[in-house]
């Protein structure tokens, strides 16, 4: 009884199956850059009604460190744009030139993304997974102001997440049970041309938009 | 002076009763790993910004390992999270060693008093030594290898050579000895004996 109790025990042990490849090596999650922060603090200020204080982490912060080393990519006029919006107390106007100028990260981003992934120089998979790395830093910037564009240009937002999802589809394959074909059979070239085709329409569409809401810009 | 009520019963029974001590080989083993762990978490507080400063240069100076592409807002991100787990893996063989050392001491003291089997105590001792000793080294290598050949690779390489086999031999080591143990309880009950 007991030599087919241990030899149970040892086949069970044996047979317990691969060792889990799972080892804990820590979680990650994408922080913050200095730009981001400052957006997130500014946004924040200006909800509160706080906007000595807005006044004085845009004029001190990073994003407007980033925004005059950028002038030349951006509307005229951004910078003293916001700065009269946040000394006149106009909150919309204030936001929506930090939603300008975020924007045209965003877009600036994905015309890299676009221009990379038509460089034959890399073999396609590894340009796909370049375009998954400027997939995310994209979302990572038009995340912040999603919900000031959605407030101003419903369209375009709509137009920005739909090529989100779609590109999403394409990098890590479609979400169980979605239609059309699944993206995650193409092989990647066409992936690859697909997703640059996402990137140049993204771009498209937010340089529509910082032109639409660029300061002095009418309609 | 009279000897305490029942002594002449207990002295030979704590005798027996009494816990062994392992080779002194398996405690050696033990205590290296724990001093080691020790030092290593040490090094980590005392060098960390070197440490740091070192893998981040390493890893720019591989950018087609770590797809770095030149763009800062997509290359900040890969190198924050590849620094992040290397930070981790230091971290983590720090703890490891510091529990997995305890366990060796703990589990060996177990098999050399209660497992009587020579073979089968041999086989544990030398599987929870071995195994529970190397497994935490796993991941050094791991976070040593991160800057050189990027974060899926590294893991898969400490995975393969360090944590499968070394982490599974102290399983292993630790259901062979459950098994003893309990075969030991069941050989023990009397026949017709009520639970």
């Amino acid at each position: 009884m007991t030599r087919r109790l241990a030899a149970a025990l040892g086949v069970a042990v044996l047979l317990a199956g691969p060792p889990a490849p799972a080892h804990h090596v820590g979680a990650w999650s994408p922080r913050d850059n200095e730009v981001s922060a400052n957006f997130k603090q500014l946004k924040f200020s200006l909800q509160a009604g706080k906007l000595d204080v807005a006044r004085r982490l845009y004029v001190e912060g990073a994003l407007r460190r980033e925004l005059l080393a950028r002038r030349a990519a951006l509307p005229p006029g951004l910078d003293t744009a916001i700065r009269r919006a946040l000394e006149t107390c106009d909150v919309g106007a204030a936001e929506g030139g930090l939603m300008v100028f975020v924007a045209a990260l965003a877009r600036d981003l994905a015309r890299e993304a676009e221009r990379q992934l038509a460089d034959p120089a890399d073999p396609p998979a590894a340009r796909l997974a370049t375009g998954r790395r400027f997939l995310e830093a994209v979302w990572r910037y038009y995340n912040l102001i999603d919900f000031a564009v959605t407030q101003r240009d419903a369209r375009a937002a709509t137009t920005v997440r739909l090529a989100f999802d779609e590109a999403e589809g394409i990098v890590r394959g479609p979400a169980r049970g979605t239609s059309p074909a699944p993206p995650a059979a193409l092989e990647p070239a066409a992936a690859v041309a697909r997703l640059g085709a996402v990137f140049r329409r993204v771009a498209e569409v937010l340089d529509g938009l910082v032109a639409r809401a660029a300061p002095g810009a009418t309609g | 002076m009279s000897a305490p009520r029942g002594s002449a019963r207990t002295a030979p029974a704590a005798a027996a009763d009494a816990w062994r001590l392992p080779p002194a080989w398996v405690l050696l083993v033990a205590v290296l790993l724990i001093a080691c762990a020790e030092v290593g978490g040490a090094s980590m507080v005392q060098f960390k910004l070197e440490l740091s400063r070192w893998a981040r240069g390493q890893m720019l100076a591989r950018p087609d390992v770590h797809g770095l592409v030149g763009v800062r807002d997509v290359d900040e991100p890969v190198l924050d999270e590849a620094l992040t787990k290397f930070d981790a893996g230091l971290r983590l063989f720090h703890l490891h060693g510091e529990g997995m050392g305890t366990v060796i001491v703990v589990a060996a003291m177990v098999t050399t008093t209660l497992v009587e089997a020579p073979a089968l105590r041999r086989a544990i001792l030398l599987l929870v030594t071995v195994g529970g000793a190397v497994y935490p080294v796993g991941y050094l290598v791991w976070s040593a290898l991160i800057p050189y050949q990027g974060l899926a690779r590294s893991r898969a390489i400490a995975e393969w050579a360090v944590w499968i086999p070394f982490g599974g031999a102290a399983i292993a080591a630790m259901w062979l000895l459950t098994a003893a143990l309990a075969l030991r309880l069941l050989r023990r009950r009397p026949a017709g004996a009520v639970p």
